[in-house]
């Protein structure tokens, strides 16, 4: 269980986390979402160790993360938005290494290494360089190495940002996989429809802490979907607010006819504009 | 909460970041080849210029001693640059975020760095001895010398690793400062043969106590070799802390918000 409570951290004058609180069942996977500097990253180098944040607590299963042991880490997958692989080495000397710190020696390493290069497709690039592997294999060779040791706790922060869609369903499958066998699991992600198919409960950041946490379906029943009306001139309107079931039919009975009416169900990225005032998670 | 990560050295993570960082030289072992190989060249060509100056014996020393410390300084841009590439590559985080800790990252760092840096002037020494007859008044204090002024070049180099942005910048640093080292330690021309003002500077240059403790260890000398080997340490010391400083402030922030 990660129990993340009222963490805060600055830069300066800059504040990244402003009483951030998040807790992940195991088995859970959450959707971390919010815009640039919301704090997303500030949160996952905290609970890895790589930053400490300047009050509050971060515990996994009660061990406390800023000060964790190795055998506390070995039990974390993180796979940073950046991509941190050695691009002169081959994609199997990387899994090696990541898998080596993490404990994995062996026979254990090389099965690991043949399982997860199967799940993700790398089979046929493990013995490539990475640098001249498409960027899709290399955000799932990232992602094997966070993986690899089948962490307890899997943070994955944008790890699908620029990858291509099968490259994005790979990474859904293994998640999800993950998930299955007990892993806590916090995705950050800019792409909404993915928290869809992996289930995600959601957690909103903004501003530096969490103002919205739940099930998708609880947190966007008490939002309404819009309406979008295109006409033969090319012209359209989009209709939402409180309510756009009126505004729908106040503009066909008094505006043009429209060519097309199209009604949108409310969206996770409608939840992020509703709870933020417009700002959208892009 | 046990907090070992901080303190202890696992071998098995160090080994592994110790084979990761080997194979990266040997899958680039362009610079590796030049900082051996031209020492070795300049050698040939220079030292009748020393032994003319200086006769036969003292002039092998000077020569190979020169050279020994001047691509050694060179080779820190081997060590710097395998500081740099892990934050360039964005593996610094990776490595901190993992079960190993600050001790095996620095120990796995430095220790291919170090036996290179041996390696090279093992074989500059090897190549003077065999070619050119080089005397070797005490085999034992020319190793510990070795010993030291490649932990001095490896904590040096790891120091400009941290403080470079760029490649360019640490090959400007790396440059500028062995060839100041260099000059001012009176390792490619001998002190003797320089300007007043540069006898005063000499001191200064981590180039000079590596020249003054080769060159004792070369005639035996236990004082100035201890000498030269000390100040080197101090040097090391001094340098090792500053660039285990900067790795901590630079770990700190690795992202965006």
């Amino acid at each position: 269980m990660l129990e993340v409570r009222d963490l805060t951290k600055r830069y300066g004058g800059t504040v990244a986390l402003n009483g951030f609180t998040l807790s992940i069942a195991p088995g859970e996977i959450v959707g971390l979402i919010g815009h640039n500097g919301a704090g997303k990253s500030t949160f996952a180098e905290i609970v890895t160790g790589l930053t400490r944040p300047d009050s509050g607590t971060a515990r996994f299963d009660g061990a406390d993360l800023t000060r964790a042991s190795g055998a506390v880490r070995a039990r974390i997958g993180y796979a940073p938005q950046h991509l941190g692989l050695y691009p002169t080495a081959t994609v199997r000397a990387n899994l090696q290494l990541f898998g080596r710190l993490y404990g994995l020696h062996r026979r254990r390493l090389t099965g690991a290494i043949d399982r997860v290069a199967h799940d993700l497709g790398l089979t046929a690039s493990l013995d490539r360089r990475v640098e001249v592997l498409s960027g899709g294999v290399q955000r799932r060779t990232q992602a094997a190495t966070a993986l690899l040791h089948e962490p307890d706790l899997l943070l994955l922060d944008e790890p699908t940002a620029g990858a291509d869609p099968a490259t994005r369903d790979a990474l859904l499958a293994v998640v999800r996989d993950r998930a299955e066998a007990g892993a806590a699991v916090c995705y950050t992600t800019h792409y909404l429809p993915e928290l869809d198919q992996l289930e995600a409960t959601i957690a909103v950041a903004a501003r530096g802490t969490v103002i919205a946490r739940g099930d998708r379906d609880t947190l966007l029943s008490g939002l309404t979907g819009h309406a979008t009306l295109r006409y033969p001139d090319g012209s359209a309107t989009t209709i939402d607010g409180a309510d756009p079931v009126r505004g729908l039919v106040s503009a066909l009975l008094d505006g043009p006819s429209p060519s097309d009416v199209a009604l949108h169900q409310p969206t996770i990225d409608d939840l992020y504009r509703h709870l933020t005032g417009g700002e959208r998670v892009h | 909460m046990s907090t070992d990560r901080f303190h202890a050295l696992s071998p098995a993570r160090t080994w592994s970041i110790i084979r990761m960082n080997a194979s990266l030289f040997a899958g680039e072992p362009g610079p590796l080849i030049g900082r051996i190989l031209m020492p070795l060249v300049l050698l040939t060509i220079t030292r009748p210029l020393y032994t003319a100056a200086l006769g036969r014996t003292g002039g092998t020393a000077s020569a190979v001693a020169g050279m020994l410390v001047t691509f050694s300084l060179l080779g820190m841009s081997i060590v710097g640059s395998s500081i740099l590439q892990e934050r360039l590559w964005h593996t610094a985080p990776r490595l901190r975020a993992s079960a190993a800790g600050p001790a095996d990252i620095l120990v796995g760092k430095a220790v291919p760095v170090f036996v290179l840096l041996i390696v090279q002037q093992a074989v500059i020494l090897g190549y003077g001895r065999l070619v050119f007859g080089l005397s070797v008044g005490s085999p034992g204090l020319l190793a510990g010398t070795v010993v030291v002024w490649s932990a001095t070049l490896t904590a040096l180099g790891g120091l400009l690793g941290t403080l470079a942005r760029s490649g360019g910048a640490l090959s400007a640093m790396v440059d500028i400062g062995s060839m100041t080292v260099t000059g001012l330690g009176g390792a490619f021309v001998p002190l003797a043969l320089l300007p007043g003002w540069a006898h005063t500077l000499a001191p200064a240059s981590p180039g000079y106590w590596a020249v003054h403790a080769l060159r004792g260890s070369l005639d035996g000398a236990a004082a100035a070799t201890a000498s030269g080997c000390l100040v080197l340490a101090l040097i090391a010391g001094l340098a090792g802390t500053a660039a285990g400083h900067r790795l901590r402030r630079s770990s700190v922030r690795t992202g965006a918000a």
